[in-house]
C-alpha cells in the first residue's frame, strides 16, 4: 500500500493506493498530481509520462518531491515499453496514454505492474481500473468581476470502482487550498456557485470564432 | 613566424566571438554552452588547426596563413561566420595586429556591418586602439582611476611616456600601457592536437545478436579507459556509435564523468541495442545486424579525481538510474527529465526541466525577487507552448488592451483553438508585464488575465501584440 494524502484517504479503498492497482481519472488535472503527491511525499519515486503540461509547481505545493520525479513528456508510440521500464525504478507512474490502450497491452502492463508492485494513475480511460476518481464540481474563490486573483478551489470529488471500491463515495476537498496543499473542506465553507457575467442567451447570436 | 622581441610588430590575430555563448547576452549557459562551443572550435580547426580558446565563447588563431590560403581576411571571416552559423550559433569576427586589438575588434563588430566582421588593416591597429575608451581594459579599478585622471581613451594613455606610467601605476600600469600602444606580444596558446582516443571493433560478418557485441563493448571500454588514463584524462560523456549492416548509424551520448566501469559502459551499449530490437525477447534487428561498434570519448577533460554527488544534490538509487537510462536508450537523452523549481515571471519559466544525469539547477534562480509573477495558487496545467485563443465581449467584439493597459470591454466569452465557446463567469486583470525593456530585440510587453469559465475552470491568459494566448489552466 502506497500512502495517499490525508484528504484523499476517505475516497480510496483502505485509505491508500494499493500496490499493483490502476487508478483512473478521466482528465489530467490537479487530482492526478495530488494522487502522486502523497506517495512522493512519503519517499516514493514518481514518473510522469505523456503529460508535457504537468504543472510541477502546483504538484510541489500539494506535496510532490520534485527531486524524486522523472518526466517523460513524450513517450511516443513506445509508451507501453516506457511505462514498463519506468516501473523498474518508480513506484508510482502517472500516465496519459496517447489513445485508449488496446486490451492486450493493458493486460500486459497490469501484469508488469503487479510484479513490480507499483501503482499506475491513468489520466484517461482504462476499462480495468480498480478505482475511478472524478472531479464533478469545481468552485474557485478569489476571482471577482475584474478584480482579485485565484486563491483556492473547492472541488467535489467522487470515487467508485470495482470490488471493495464499488461503493460510490463523494467528498468536498480544497484542491488546492490557499497554501497550495490539499485538505478536506468544511461543508459551511463551500463557496456558492457564481453566475456568468455575460448575457445568458448566447445561442441567439452567432459568435465570431474565426 | 612569430614576433619574438618587443621591437617587432605583433602577429596578425583573428578572433571569433559567439555573443550567444559568452558575456551578458548569453542565451545558452552551462554545459550546453560548453558543448556548443566545443563544436564551434571543431569547425574552426577546419580553417586553422591551431585554435586557442581564449575565454568561454571566444577563440583566437593566427590569421596570416589561413587568410592567405582562403583569399584574404575578410573572405576568411565570412566563410567562418557561415560555417559557424550552420551550428545555429551567431558569431562576430575581428582581426587586428595582436590579441588585445583583435578581441576588441570582435567585440566591436556589429551585426549590421557587412557580415559582422571588423578587420583592422595592418598598421591601423594603433589608431583603432587610440579611439577605444579605457573602460575596455579588464582591470576595472585601474580603468576608473585613469578616467578620473582625465585619460578617457587608450590613445590618451599611450601618449604618456612609458616610464611615467610605470612609476605611477607599477606593473599593472606598464602592462596596460603596452596594450594601449598595440605592443601585445602574448603568443597564442594552441590546444594540444586532439588525439583520437576512440576505440572501435568491426564485426564481419555482422553480428545478428546483441550478446557478442556487448561482450566486445566491455573489452573496448577497458581499452578506452586505459587510453584516457595513460594521458591523465577522463571524459564527461561517452558516445556509443553503432553502425548497422545496412550502413545506418545510430549514436547516443551517455554520461560518464570518469565514473563508469567497463561493465557499466557495456550495459549502456546493451540498452542502446535493445532500443532497436523489433520483437520481444531475443528478436532480430530490422537493420540486419551490427557491423561496427565505436566508443568515442566526448568532452575530454583532465582527470581531477571523482566528484562525489554524480547526480547533483540527491543521490539517485541504482534502480532509478537504470530505469531512467533504459528509457533514455529508447527515446534519447533529452526524453527523460527531472524538474527543478526556480524563479521567473512566467509560470512556464518557474520549473526547469533537466535531462536525467545532468546537474539539476534551475535556469532562473529562485533567490532574486521576480516582480510581476502571478501570486496565489499555482496552475495544475502549464502548456509548454501557449494555446491560441480569442476573448470577446458581450457584443462579440475582440477584447483589446491599449498601451496604457486599458481594457476595451469586459471579457465575456473565451474560445480556445477550435473548442466550443465558454462563458466567462469571473475575471481579473489586466496585469501588465514589461520584460527586458532595455533591449529592443528581446523586449516583451504583455498583459495577463485570469479568466474563470462556466465549466468551473480558470485560465491564465495573456495578451501579446493584440493576440490572446492561454498559458496555463487551474484545475
Amino acid at each position: 500500500m502506497l500512502p495517499a494524502l490525508p484528504a484523499l484517504r476517505d475516497l480510496l479503498p483502505r485509505g491508500g493506493l494499493a500496490r499493483g492497482s490502476v487508478l483512473a481519472v478521466p482528465e489530467f488535472g490537479l487530482l492526478c498530481l495530488a494522487l502522486a503527491a502523497g506517495a512522493s511525499a512519503a519517499g516514493a519515486w514518481c514518473g510522469i509520462a505523456g503529460v508535457p503540461e504537468a504543472g510541477v509547481a502546483a504538484a510541489v505545493g500539494a506535496g510532490l518531491d520534485a527531486e524524486r520525479t522523472l518526466l517523460v513528456p513524450d513517450p511516443g508510440s513506445a509508451w507501453p515499453q516506457v511505462v514498463a521500464s519506468l516501473l523498474d525504478g518508480c513506484e508510482l507512474i502517472l500516465l496519459r496514454p496517447p489513445a485508449t490502450a488496446p486490451a492486450q497491452i493493458r493486460r500486459r502492463l497490469e501484469a508488469v505492474l503487479r510484479r513490480a508492485g507499483g501503482v499506475l494513475v491513468v489520466a484517461g480511460d482504462w476499462p480495468g481500473a480498480q478505482v475511478r476518481l472524478r472531479v464533478i464540481t469545481q468552485r474557485w474563490t478569489g476571482l471577482g468581476d475584474g478584480h482579485g486573483r485565484v486563491r483556492a478551489c473547492c472541488a467535489e470529488v467522487t470515487a467508485d470502482g470495482r470490488g471493495e471500491a464499488a461503493l460510490t463515495r463523494t467528498r468536498w476537498l480544497w484542491l488546492p487550498a490557499e497554501d497550495g496543499g490539499v485538505t478536506v473542506a468544511n461543508p459551511e465553507d463551500i463557496p456558492v456557485p457564481s453566475i456568468p457575467v455575460a448575457g445568458t442567451s448566447p445561442g441567439l447570436r452567432a459568435v465570431s470564432a474565426g | 613566424m612569430r614576433a619574438q622581441n618587443a621591437g617587432s610588430v605583433p602577429q596578425r590575430i583573428m578572433v571569433v566571438r559567439c555573443p550567444s555563448l559568452c558575456g551578458p547576452d548569453a542565451s545558452v549557459a552551462g554545459p550546453q554552452a560548453a558543448r556548443l562551443f566545443e563544436r564551434v572550435i571543431g569547425v574552426l580547426t577546419g580553417f586553422c588547426p591551431d585554435v586557442e580558446a581564449a575565454e568561454p565563447g571566444v577563440c583566437a588563431f593566427g590569421a596570416r596563413g589561413p587568410a592567405r590560403y582562403f583569399g584574404g581576411e575578410a573572405l576568411l571571416a565570412s566563410k567562418i561566420i557561415a560555417a559557424v552559423a550552420e551550428l545555429g550559433v551567431e558569431s562576430r569576427v575581428g582581426a587586428a595586429d595582436g590579441m588585445f586589438a583583435a578581441l576588441l575588434a570582435a567585440r566591436r563588430a556589429e551585426p549590421i556591418d557587412p557580415g559582422a566582421v571588423l578587420v583592422i588593416p595592418p598598421g591601423g591597429t594603433a589608431g583603432f586602439l587610440a579611439a577605444q575608451p579605457v573602460s575596455v581594459l579588464a582591470d576595472q579599478d585601474l580603468a576608473g582611476l585613469l578616467k578620473r585622471l582625465g585619460l578617457g581613451t587608450l590613445g590618451d594613455l599611450a601618449a604618456l611616456p612609458a616610464s611615467d606610467v610605470a612609476s605611477r601605476f607599477g606593473d599593472a600600469g606598464e602592462a596596460v600601457h603596452r596594450l594601449a600602444r598595440g605592443l601585445d606580444l602574448r603568443p597564442l596558446v594552441g590546444r594540444p592536437p586532439a588525439h583520437d582516443l576512440s576505440v572501435a571493433r568491426e564485426f564481419d560478418p555482422p553480428a545478428p545478436l546483441a550478446e557478442p557485441v556487448v561482450f566486445a563493448a566491455k573489452t573496448l571500454a577497458e581499452q578506452l579507459h586505459a587510453g584516457l588514463a595513460a594521458r591523465g584524462l577522463t571524459c564527461v560523456r561517452v558516445q556509443v556509435r553503432v553502425t548497422w549492416a545496412d550502413g545506418e548509424e545510430s549514436s547516443r551520448l551517455w554520461r560518464h564523468d570518469g565514473l563508469l566501469t567497463a561493465a557499466g559502459v557495456a550495459d549502456r551499449v546493451r540498452w542502446q541495442l535493445d532500443g532497436r530490437r523489433v520483437g520481444p525477447g531475443d528478436g532480430q534487428y530490422a537493420q540486419g545486424g551490427i557491423g561496427m561498434l565505436r566508443l568515442v570519448p566526448d568532452q575530454v577533460v583532465r582527470a581531477t579525481g571523482h566528484q562525489l554527488a554524480l547526480w547533483g544534490e540527491a543521490v539517485v538509487s541504482d534502480r532509478v538510474a537504470r530505469a531512467a537510462m533504459r528509457v533514455q536508450a529508447m527515446l534519447g537523452h533529452e526524453a527523460v527529465l527531472r524538474p527543478v523549481t526556480g524563479g521567473g515571471r512566467n509560470v512556464s519559466e518557474q520549473v526547469s526541466h533537466v535531462p536525467f544525469g545532468e546537474k539539476r539547477e534551475p535556469r532562473l534562480a529562485a533567490g532574486p525577487p521576480w516582480p510581476g509573477r502571478i501570486m496565489g495558487a499555482a496552475p495544475g496545467v502549464v502548456y509548454p507552448v501557449a494555446r491560441e485563443a480569442e476573448v470577446t465581449d458581450d457584443a462579440g467584439r475582440l477584447v483589446t488592451v491599449s498601451g496604457r493597459c486599458v481594457l476595451s470591454a469586459a471579457p465575456a466569452r473565451l474560445v480556445i483553438g477550435r473548442e466550443p465557446p465558454r462563458l466567462i463567469t469571473a475575471w481579473a486583470g489586466p496585469w501588465p508585464l514589461s520584460e527586458r525593456w532595455w533591449d529592443a530585440a528581446a523586449a516583451r510587453r504583455r498583459a495577463r488575465f485570469q479568466l474563470a469559465t462556466d465549466d468551473g475552470r480558470v485560465w491564465l491568459a495573456v495578451v501579446r501584440d493584440s493576440r490572446w494566448l492561454i498559458e496555463a489552466g487551474y484545475w
